[in-house]
């Protein structure tokens, strides 16, 4: 059964698309900038103004077996002040996966979702605004905590918090943005006991900390009025307490933006490029990593400001 | 994923792009020209063709280029005298472009600006009559510092700044064009 079609993910997708669909006609809603699918610009909203993001991040492929997992996040914005930023998201998690079980990470088949995964608080603050400054820098903190795990789709409790340095540059009068960022993230998790493993199958229970250092930058040109088209990547490390680094990959693609009066669409794909760290036994796809990432991603999102 | 799925992932940004085509056009030209230059009783387009060292000159004294060498500019006159110029410009706002005139007096002081055309749906101050104000009897060496004597515009910055930088932009064109001609 195709899980993104058959039983939930047709109704899904077009639940959230027929969702932003009718939200954009009526009402006066403001575009704001959200260029990039994986990395964020400086900007905060003005004061007094809200704004809705529907997030799909589609990852799949992992080299063998079936492998498909959608991240849905839903998060509403508001601008404290000009240059305050605050934000909450609730996230949803489908996740189908057989014929590959990896020790210590995919432990079962999993067909499962959409099921509530976790919430999110977030807060942006402007220090440099790149229209009026020449140069953008803000600083994103957000916390976070997750029950399910995203990979495997298995029940787990983490908290996490991040700390993300955003920087944004106007190029041309603002046809062309540049954007760049650096995150710090770390985790503590503990796992649910699973029953039924497969004989001498890992599956720790005992708490872990993970930190995960990333970076990434992005450029998108305005190809004509309303519509960008650019290229971004994003280089993510991860060390845990027991391996020591656990994994590093390096995704880039092409991203395209529309953004008008009333709502503005970003599609990016992303695929690995490059990759390392633990692989699974048997992996053919040695330069990549391919137990916690996947092959490729696709991500759309979608805001309606108000 | 399937078909179906991919067609609507890609049918809303298509609807969206339909829906909000709508440009807000609150002046004609000749409704900006005559709000400019009151005082004129005739417009003639005046055709002009700036060179490459025109438009370098443009760009050392405005700081951003003047991205055609075909400027739309008019002649007002008041009994067959000079009274003024309208020079009518294109600027990037967030997303569209935002269309507005100045009137340049013939010693090159700004008479006002007009917005004839802005599409976005927040900032809509640039139209605010007092923001357009505080650009009135600039000149060409006047700064333009967004924030220091134009004030930014929350939420549109991106518009009031690359408006700012226009309407100097139009100054520098005066200067270097039009301010020797009568």
């Amino acid at each position: 059964m195709n899980i993104f079609h058959g039983r939930f993910g047709g109704n899904l997708f077009s639940g959230f698309l027929a969702l932003g669909a009718v939200a954009a006609f009526p009402g006066a809603a403001h575009a704001d900038e959200n260029l990039f699918g994986y990395n964020t610009g400086a900007e905060t909203l003005p004061k007094g103004s809200g704004e809705i993001y529907v997030f799909n991040t589609l990852r799949s492929d992992k080299g063998q077996g079936t492998y498909r997992a959608l991240d849905t996040e839903i998060e509403g914005e508001y601008g404290v002040t000009d240059r305050i930023t605050v934000s909450a998201a609730a996230s949803f998690l489908t996740i189908k996966t057989n014929g590959l079980l990896i020790d210590g990470y995919l432990p079962a088949p999993i067909d499962k979702g959409p099921r509530f995964s976790g919430l999110e608080v977030k807060s942006k603050f402007n220090i440099l605004s790149p229209a009026l400054d020449d140069f953008g820098l803000a600083v994103i903190t957000s916390a976070e905590w997750k029950r399910l795990d995203p990979h495997s789709g298995q029940l787990k409790t983490e908290y996490e918090g991040k700390v993300v340095i955003a920087a944004q540059k106007y190029f041309r009068q603002g046809q062309i943005v540049w954007v760049g960022n650096l995150g710090l993230k770390a985790g503590h998790e503990t796992r649910a006991p699973i029953a039924n493993l497969p004989a001498g199958f890992d599956w720790p229970t005992t708490p872990e900390m993970e930190i995960e250092l990333s970076a990434g930058t992005g450029l998108s040109y305005r190809v004509a009025p309303g519509w960008f088209v650019g290229a971004e990547t994003h280089y993510t490390s991860e060390y845990e307490t027991e391996v020591g680094q656990e994994r590093w990959s390096l995704f880039a693609g092409p991203t395209i933006h529309y953004g008008g009066e009333k709502f503005w669409a970003t599609l990016t794909w992303f695929p690995q490029i490059k990759g390392g760290g633990e692989r699974y036994p048997g992996q053919t796809d040695t330069g990549l990593h391919l137990i916690e990432k996947t092959k490729t991603e696709f991500r759309f999102k979608l805001g309606i400001n108000f | 994923m399937t078909r179906f799925t991919w067609a609507s992932l890609f049918a809303v940004p298509v609807l969206a792009a339909s829906s909000s085509a709508i440009a807000a056009d609150y002046l004609t030209v000749a409704q900006a020209q005559h709000i400019l230059v009151p005082q004129a009783d005739a417009f003639a387009a005046f055709p002009v063709t700036l060179s490459p060292a025109q438009l370098t000159q443009i760009r050392q004294i405005s700081g951003v280029p003047q991205r055609t060498a075909q400027p739309r500019v008019w002649r007002a006159t008041s009994g067959g005298r000079l009274a003024g110029w309208v020079i009518v410009d294109e600027v990037i706002g967030k997303h569209e472009y935002i269309t507005y005139a100045t009137g340049i007096s013939p010693d090159g002081h700004v008479l006002g600006v007009e917005i004839l055309s802005y599409r976005e749906s927040k900032g809509g101050q640039v139209r605010d009559v007092r923001w357009r104000s505080l650009f009135r009897g600039k000149t060409v060496r006047d700064k333009f510092k967004l924030n220091q004597d134009i004030p930014n515009i929350s939420g549109a910055t991106l518009s009031s700044r690359n408006i700012t930088d226009g309407v100097k932009r139009l100054l520098a064109i005066h200067a270097v064009a039009l301010a020797q001609v009568r």
